[in-house]
């Protein structure tokens, strides 16, 4: 398959030349439009925070990896960006990659559960930009189905895969329903926003803002629709909550024992989840002893988000094994247009030979005989071509690394000198 | 039919212990083949243990209900059955390992040491025998399940406390399910067992004229009923939660199998019909 990538992410970019090259969507439909009228006939842009990549079929041979990065340097001119930066893929490297990135397996943390929907919004983009033709939907058709398979074959997107969602994974153990469970978020820095996306995801719908800075929490709760709690009023009110991330920059305890002890005699020491997420911690430690309690810290969420991780590298085998099987599915399609009009080629010349001499030859026979004559020479004929297209198809059928298969196909095409017949698709 | 019921006596154990073989296979390596087969064989032996029972009834001409092994196979079958039901009415997919093993046990244990009994007491053929103890035997199956879970949920809130996110952390439900379970068993056991114990009460002194109110087996079940009903009582009016309730369901359960087995075994109070 003539599908070429280019490819900037995390394993040859550090994160400001990957912010630097990133496309928004209103930047890869116009680039879309833009690389079908000069370097490709089919094109796909994918650009996440960790990975821009531009799978495309080339408009013609003379297409190189440098023109795409060429390209791509032109429309985001970087300093300090080299070739080494990029990672090329052609033809079943370019699908393998892919099917690793809709895996979830390139990614900077081993089953990122985005990139597999990030993928598909490409795709989209894509067709809609009428940019995809047979050859990509193929191809992308395929990596999504690979990503869909690792989702329900595997356990590879089920553990936490960053503190933030490791928390929300853990309250997620203790209780039943978040969306019923009211949620405070202590400080409204990066981890609190992260923190809020992962509840959100969760469907959390009672959610509570709380931070030093008021105008800060107001933002954020005005931005996913949350209520604000006055930090002042935080140690009057935190025994209405079930849940609570803190993740302030205080440099010392906000609350202590003694005041957790106070709290859980007002809930009737109803359980409480408490992902203490600031360094320094916010959270007296000791408060891990009271009852109904669960208090965790960033390292014992760190500690879950490694034990998820190292259970996912097990996976690996498993992932490679969904990922060779859709390889060999899609070149076995791949090869069979291949063969297809060759095939119809080497039979259209021998029935043209079949119908020349039954034509020369049939007024030998009289009228009864020449049917039987006819029937006769077709058989001989599908008889002869049997072997050669059983060969053909077996051929197509298996993953073509060397171009084995075009080999093939040109020796026939030479033997039987179908140049100028059988090569109109390609 | 006696060769059906002592063939189908011999494979229950077999199909017991595959049951519980499958179903700890599928918590120790979650696989989609093993989750549709382990739910078929579940059905299966509760088919074949349905059938064993109804010939044994048939053959015999009464319930199985004479003696303690008769009424292990019946608490095996009573068991198994509320598992099966629970695992298609709710999400709970992973805990039948757990609860599994107990009929299992019950199972074998019956297996090697029942016996055919021809002649039986006219009383065994009262129908408020049976609902005493149809009631009964639900009562029981509801507080082994409220025992079981209990115990998960104080598993699995002893790890998340540790920060110990290992296999029990990942496969076990969340703790307000699982403390849910015990509670809504040991609702479900409780109203049973109240049923039960009120037609053994009304039922028994004219059924028995040795009854005595002073019956081992009685008094034990009386005071389980007293436990549970504090129990629930606490949980309702006090708002108690968690562990406190799933130790008090966790004690009742004991006393429970102490007065099955031990109690059984030992005393020949009316309880017992051969």
């Amino acid at each position: 398959m003539n599908l070429i990538s280019v490819t900037i992410n995390h394993k040859t970019a550090p994160i400001e030349l990957r912010e630097a090259l990133y496309f928004s969507e209103n930047e890869i439909r116009e680039n879309l439009r833009q690389l079908k009228e000069s370097l490709f006939k089919e094109a796909c842009i994918l650009s996440t925070c960790n990975r821009t990549e531009i799978y495309g079929i080339p408009a013609d041979q003379s297409t190189t990896f440098r023109d795409i990065q060429n390209y791509l340097l032109d429309k985001k001119p970087i300093e300090g960006i080299t070739s080494n930066n990029f990672l090329n893929y052609f033809s079943c490297g370019a699908v393998n990659h892919l099917f690793h990135v809709t895996a979830g397996i390139d990614s900077l943390v081993i089953g990122d559960q985005q990139i597999l929907g990030q993928v598909k919004d490409s795709f989209n983009i894509a067709v809609e930009e009428n940019s995809v033709g047979t050859y990509l939907q193929k191809a992308f058709q395929a990596a999504l189905k690979v990503g869909k398979r690792v989702k329900s074959e595997t356990d590879l997107f089920e553990g936490p895969t960053s503190v933030s969602a490791a928390a929300v994974q853990l309250a997620g153990k203790i209780f039943s329903d978040l969306t019923k469970k009211s949620v405070l978020v202590i400080g409204a820095g990066e981890t609190g926003k992260l923190t809020i996306q992962n509840l959100i995801q969760k469907k959390v719908s009672n959610l509570t803002i709380s931070n030093r800075t008021s105008s800060r929490a107001e933002k954020l709760a005005e931005k996913n629709k949350a209520k604000v709690l006055p930090f002042e009023n935080l140690k009057n009110s935190l025994h209405e909550f079930d849940i609570i991330i803190s993740a302030t920059s205080s440099k010392s305890i906000l609350i202590s024992r003694e005041e957790m002890n106070s709290v859980m005699r007002k809930r009737k020491f109803a359980p409480v989840c408490i992902m203490d997420i600031a360094i320094p911690r916010d959270f007296d430690s000791n408060i891990k002893d009271i009852e109904n309690i669960f208090y965790n810290d960033i390292d014992s969420l760190q500690s879950m988000v490694n034990l998820s991780i190292e259970g996912k590298k097990v996976l690996l085998p498993s992932i490679n094994k969904i990922i060779m099987e859709e390889l060999i599915e899609l070149f076995s399609w791949y090869n069979s247009l291949q063969i297809s009009p060759i095939l119809k080629a080497i039979r259209e010349q021998f029935e043209s030979v079949r119908s020349q001499e039954f034509e020369t030859f049939k007024n030998k026979f009289n009228v009864d005989e020449r049917e039987n004559l006819e029937l006769l020479t077709k058989r001989i004929m599908n008889k002869l071509l049997h072997n050669p297209t059983v060969y053909l198809r077996k051929s197509a059928d298996q993953v073509d690394t060397q171009g084995e298969l075009q080999l093939k196909i040109n020796i026939l095409k030479e033997m039987f000198n179908l140049n100028s017949k059988g090569n109109e698709r390609e | 039919m006696k060769i059906l019921i002592h063939n189908l006596n011999i494979l229950l154990p077999f199909f017991y212990v595959s049951v519980f073989i499958l179903y700890s296979l599928n918590f120790w390596k979650p696989k989609k083949s093993f989750s549709s087969a382990k739910r078929i064989l579940l059905f299966f032996t509760i088919l074949v243990h349905f059938l064993y029972l109804l010939a044994r009834t048939i053959e015999f001409d009464h319930v199985p209900i004479t003696n303690i092994f008769e009424i292990f196979t019946l608490l095996a079958f009573a068991i198994t059955l509320s598992y099966y039901i629970l695992e298609l009415i709710t999400e709970v997919r992973n805990t039948g390992m757990f609860i599994l093993f107990i009929p299992m046990v019950f199972q074998i244990v019956s297996t090697l040491n029942i016996v055919d009994l021809l002649t039986v007491q006219e009383i065994l053929r009262s129908p408020y025998l049976g609902i005493h103890v149809f009631t009964a035997l639900t009562g029981y199956a509801g507080i082994t399940f409220s025992a079981i879970y209990g115990g998960l949920y104080l598993m699995l809130y002893k790890q998340i406390k540790l920060h110990r996110f290992g296999l029990l952390y990942q496969r076990l439900p969340n703790l307000e399910l699982l403390e849910s379970l015990n509670y809504t068993s040991a609702l479900i056991g409780f109203i049973m067992l109240t049923i039960a114990i009120s037609i053994g009460l009304i039922w028994m002194p004219q059924a028995f004229t040795s009854a005595s109110y002073f019956d081992p087996k009685l008094i034990v079940t009386i005071f389980i009923w007293i436990l549970y009903a504090i129990g629930i009582i606490t949980k309702i009016y006090a708002k108690w939660r968690g562990k406190r309730i799933i130790y008090l369901s966790l004690v009742g359960f004991v006393i429970a199998i102490f007065s099955m087995t031990i109690l059984n075994l030992l005393f020949t109070g009316f309880h017992r019909f051969h």
